[in-house]
């Protein structure tokens, strides 16, 4: 492998590239899935390859292959420099890139246990466990699934960075869909679509424990059908941690992406609201709303040691008592803007090019407990577990619905109600939050599938929160 | 690229290596390349060369199956060697009968066209979008697309399938200050391309959309663009139309085949052999790609199925099964709405006063069952009095069934556009009444 890097490098620098990194990455997963009872798909996946990136005459370019030759890292690493010129016929300026401390490292990640060491039959056991457990007149679907995946990548840039690090992740989740004929409910445990993930081995299967689980959610499910449905109108909102988890990655995490809020995410993923004059300049949220970008976070699905340009991994503020006052940024973005790079450049693969990306962005917890939170709310609704989410493409307008609601009414929880949703404009929305869970219920939610970018990428962030109060937010959709 | 040889030779060694009852060996790759561009400049230009050599092996109802993406022999008899090992741990499926038999393909494969393309060619059509928006004082962003994709599939009953095709797609969204528009285009070839086209609809929409006003959100007759209506079929064809969804009991065909369920006029079907749509005459199972009509006349005709769910139903697949092992098969990859006579000016020229629609965006299911979608409007929303578009209008949220908006579909147009993103879906402007928007947004 060395030879590779070395014979890509030369050649970029031969060929006149003013900067070139190459990243090799070789990668092992496993999903399994089951479904009614049956084993659904078991799946191995390997892939390793190598990507070359380099600016030449002020432009940007990149190309990858799978083929492991000194021969084709120099084919490579031409065709790169090829397409950077190319594009650098519509430069407006040069591309360029802050300077950094230039690593040499090796990042192992140990886990507590191997996951690729637990045999499948295990793993199946586990999951058809659960789905025994879920089975019940009038669930019509019941599904589990495990993932997991160790990944050694190597980063090495002609600035002399020599960066190998380990990452070693699992994810598992059930989910049920009930059905009377007319209306279907679903519900999900640890969270929806695909369950809760971070960076470690079996124990994590282990911890979130899914037989246990598996009864409730199929009897809450069940009763969603009976459930009378949310009411509609303004009215204060509590949100449980996985789906407060969503609503941080939408409307904080993404706005603050610097690629988007400097156009270069136009074409498909859109722009942001929080442009460059409001950094240090607006009020984003009210005083209880602290948001970091965390890539140190021990186990964290959006954590690691140094990012894919090789900058160290961060702790940043982006909003502190509720004023607007970082952004997620490259070496590129971050000298534009006379900002210290931070360590959010990740990309999903050796074929892929790296882009700004959430790392774990994390509402940091209040000292509420919850009774508290629900005990001064006069007329409200309990939402939890996410079911659906959209906002608009500069992060503003935003609706979300999910799986399972509760209403509030003078400060005592009452009767279950399905179909929950609520809506609002983000920056509106953060101002109104007046109470945040403390501790206890803190947790950090691996979200596997955050999508971004052309080419599309597919990133695993994560997303730390407790509950969260809010008040006087649109619940429902007005006829 | 990889040849058809060397293609083949990969696929018979996997086919031959194993005992197991029955093996299937898929590949799927091949070269990529995207010139993006943002900001009036290039600022992503990347490539790749890309496989995955993909092994189910059946033992009895057991399978396994594994996937890797380099090819020297030792890593195609590990593949092989893992996919067995998978089967000695896995529990029987009940549902599985056989892969996919040897059928005899009866329609013609469609020419597919198409070369490599030049950075500097891909950097020439970005440059165009580019100094035509500058003269409108405008910023364009947008990317240039072109694959080269290679599908084959070979198993041990006797299916032996080769597609190679092309593709390029280029897109345009060009911003104002408080404007923007939208165009693209997919083809076969690169000189399919009508860079002249998509320069005059994406500039034209966002120089037409300068200075939006705000209006009340509430029901608006509308005009859909074929991308808008694109996200109502799109998420109706993997919440609905296929046999999963179906047995599942979260289709809202499940128990309405031969019911009318739609509007008169839509007629809508899944054709991997149309010349309408981005063809792939057979799926990932090496099936034949048949013709499935979803709605005939607004009646619910049929859903697509793959192997699994088609012999455990004792009918005949239909060609559309996703690479396996999949939670998402069947799923009709080639979709293709009907349009009716009209144009998309007379269309406009219909309505007294409602909205015109460039494109939706972010939308997502709220009650998946009856296909309540929510999403925003994006990149050029127009008031229409009288039959003439008046002034642009600040994007809003709509909240609306998509069997709703199908029951109340006016008219549709004999205009269409094709849009693809692995899978292609070719559809018409639509005319309908009582779309329901229900708030709005900043800009």
């Amino acid at each position: 492998m060395q030879k590779i890097i070395e014979s890509a490098l030369l050649k970029a620098k031969r060929e006149g590239a003013s900067y070139a990194d190459v990243r090799v990455i070789e990668r092992e997963e496993e999903d399994i899935s089951v479904k009614n009872g049956a084993v659904e798909g078991i799946k191995s996946t390997s892939t390793k390859g190598f990507g070359v990136r380099v600016i030449k005459d002020g432009g940007w370019g990149f190309s990858s292959s799978f083929v492991f030759t000194e021969d084709e890292a120099e084919r490579v690493a031409g065709e790169s420099v090829e397409i950077a010129m190319a594009s650098s016929k519509t430069k407006i300026h040069d591309a360029t890139i802050a300077n950094i401390e230039v690593f040499q490292d090796k990042v192992p990640q140990p886990v507590k246990i191997n996951p690729f060491s637990v045999t499948l039959s295990k793993k199946i056991e586990t999951l058809l466990e659960a789905d025994k457990l879920m089975s019940k007149q009038g669930i019509v679907v019941r599904r589990g699934s495990m993932h997991f995946s160790k990944e050694w990548k190597t980063f090495a840039s002609s600035e002399g960075a020599y960066i190998d690090q380990e990452r070693v992740v699992a994810g598992a989740g059930i989910s049920v869909i009930s059905s009377d004929g007319t209306d279907i409910q679903t519900r999900s445990y640890p969270s929806s679509f695909g369950g809760d993930y971070a960076r470690k081995g079996y124990e994590l299967v282990d911890e979130i424990n899914l037989p246990e689980n598996a009864d409730r959610i199929s009897s809450e499910a069940l009763a969603l059908l009976k459930a009378k449905p949310c009411p509609i109108g303004k009215m204060d909102i509590i949100l449980e941690g996985s789906q407060l988890a969503l609503q941080i990655h939408e409307s904080v995490g993404h706005p603050t992406e610097l690629d988007r809020v400097l156009g270069e995410e136009a074409s498909f993923a859109g722009t942001s609201f929080l442009t460059p004059e409001k950094l240090n300049n607006f009020q984003f949220g009210s005083k209880d709303v602290n948001i970091v970008a965390d890539a140190t976070v021990p186990y964290a699905l959006g954590g690691f040691a140094y990012d894919d340009e090789g900058v160290k991994a961060h702790k940043i503020y982006l909003v502190k008592e509720g004023q607007f006052i970082g952004y997620l940024n490259s070496r590129e973005t971050s000298k534009m803007l006379n900002f210290m790079p931070m360590g959010a450049m990740r990309a999903d693969g050796w074929n892929r090019i790296p882009i700004i990306r959430m790392t774990s962005i994390n509402l940091e917890p209040g000292n509420k407990t919850l009774e508290e939170l629900i005990g001064s709310v006069e007329h409200g609704i309990l939402m939890a577990t996410n079911k659906s989410w959209s906002i608009d493409q500069k992060r503003l307008n935003f609706q979300f619905g999910t799986e399972i609601g509760w209403e509030i009414v003078n400060g005592k929880l009452q009767d279950m109600v399905k179909n929950p949703s609520y809506s609002g404009i983000a920056y509106e929305f953060w101002r109104s939050l007046d109470g945040v869970g403390n501790e206890s219920y803190y947790h950090v939610w691996g979200l596997p599938n955050c999508g971004k970018g052309e080419p599309r990428q597919v990133m695993q962030v994560s997303h730390g929160a407790s509950y969260g109060r809010f008040r006087n937010v649109q619940v429902g959709v007005e006829k | 690229m990889m040849t058809k040889e060397i293609i083949n030779d990969i696929l018979n060694k996997v086919v031959n290596s194993t005992k197991a009852d029955q093996v299937e060996a898929v590949i799927l790759g091949g070269d990529s390349y995207l010139t993006g561009f943002a900001n009036n400049y290039i600022h992503r230009n990347v490539g790749e060369s890309n496989y995955a050599l993909s092994v189910r092996v059946a033992v009895g109802k057991k399978i396994g199956s594994a996937s890797v993406s380099e090819f020297s022999p030792d890593a195609i008899k590990a593949v092989v060697e893992h996919a067995e090992q998978i089967v000695k741990f896995q529990k029987e499926n009940r549902n599985f009968e056989s892969f996919a038999k040897p059928e005899e393909e009866t329609r013609e494969i469609p020419e597919t066209g198409g070369k490599k393309v030049s950075p500097n060619l891909r950097a020439e059509y970005a440059k165009r979008i580019i100094d035509e928006a500058k003269k409108f004082g405008l910023i364009a962003s947008g990317m240039f697309q072109t694959d080269t994709t290679q599908i084959a599939v070979k198993n041990s009953l006797g299916v032996s399938r080769f597609f190679e095709f092309a593709t390029a797609t280029l897109k345009s969204v060009v911003m104002g200050n408080n404007s923007s528009g939208y165009s693209v285009q997919t083809a076969f070839d690169v000189k399919d391309i009508n860079v002249d086209k998509i320069i005059e609809e994406s500039i034209g929409v966002a120089d037409r959309g300068r200075n939006p006003e705000s209006i009340e959100p509430g029901k608006y007759e509308v005009i859909l663009t074929p991308y808008a209506l694109a996200e109502f079929i799109g998420h109706m064809s993997y919440l609905s139309l296929n046999e999963r969804a179906v047995e599942d009991g979260t289709s809202f065909v499940a128990e309405s085949f031969g019911k009318k369920v739609l509007g008169d006029n839509i007629n809508l079907y899944d054709d991997g052999f149309s010349p309408k749509t981005i063809p792939l005459p057979f799926d990932f199972e090496g099936v034949p790609k048949k013709r499935v009509v979803f709605f005939e006349k607004g009646v619910a005709k049929d859903v697509v199925y793959d192997t699994l769910y088609a012999y455990k139903n004792g009918r005949a697949s239909t060609g559309h099964s996703l690479p396996q092992p999949s939670s998402f098969s069947p799923y009709p990859m080639n979709i293709v709405m009907e349009g009716e006579n009209s144009s998309k000016d007379e269309m406009i020229n219909h309505v007294e006063r409602g909205l015109y629609v460039q494109r939706f965006w972010y939308t997502n299911p709220m009650d998946p069952k009856h296909l309540l979608i929510t999403g925003m409007t994006r990149d050029g929303l127009f008031l229409i009095e009288n039959g003439k578009i008046v002034k642009p209008v600040k994007n809003m949220r709509f909240t609306e069934s998509i069997i709703t908006a199908l029951n109340n579909c006016l008219e549709l147009s004999k205009e269409y556009k094709t849009m693809y993103e692995m899978s292609s879906m070719t559809v018409p402007y639509a005319r309908i009444k009582d779309f329901t928007f229900t708030s709005g947004t900043e800009f």
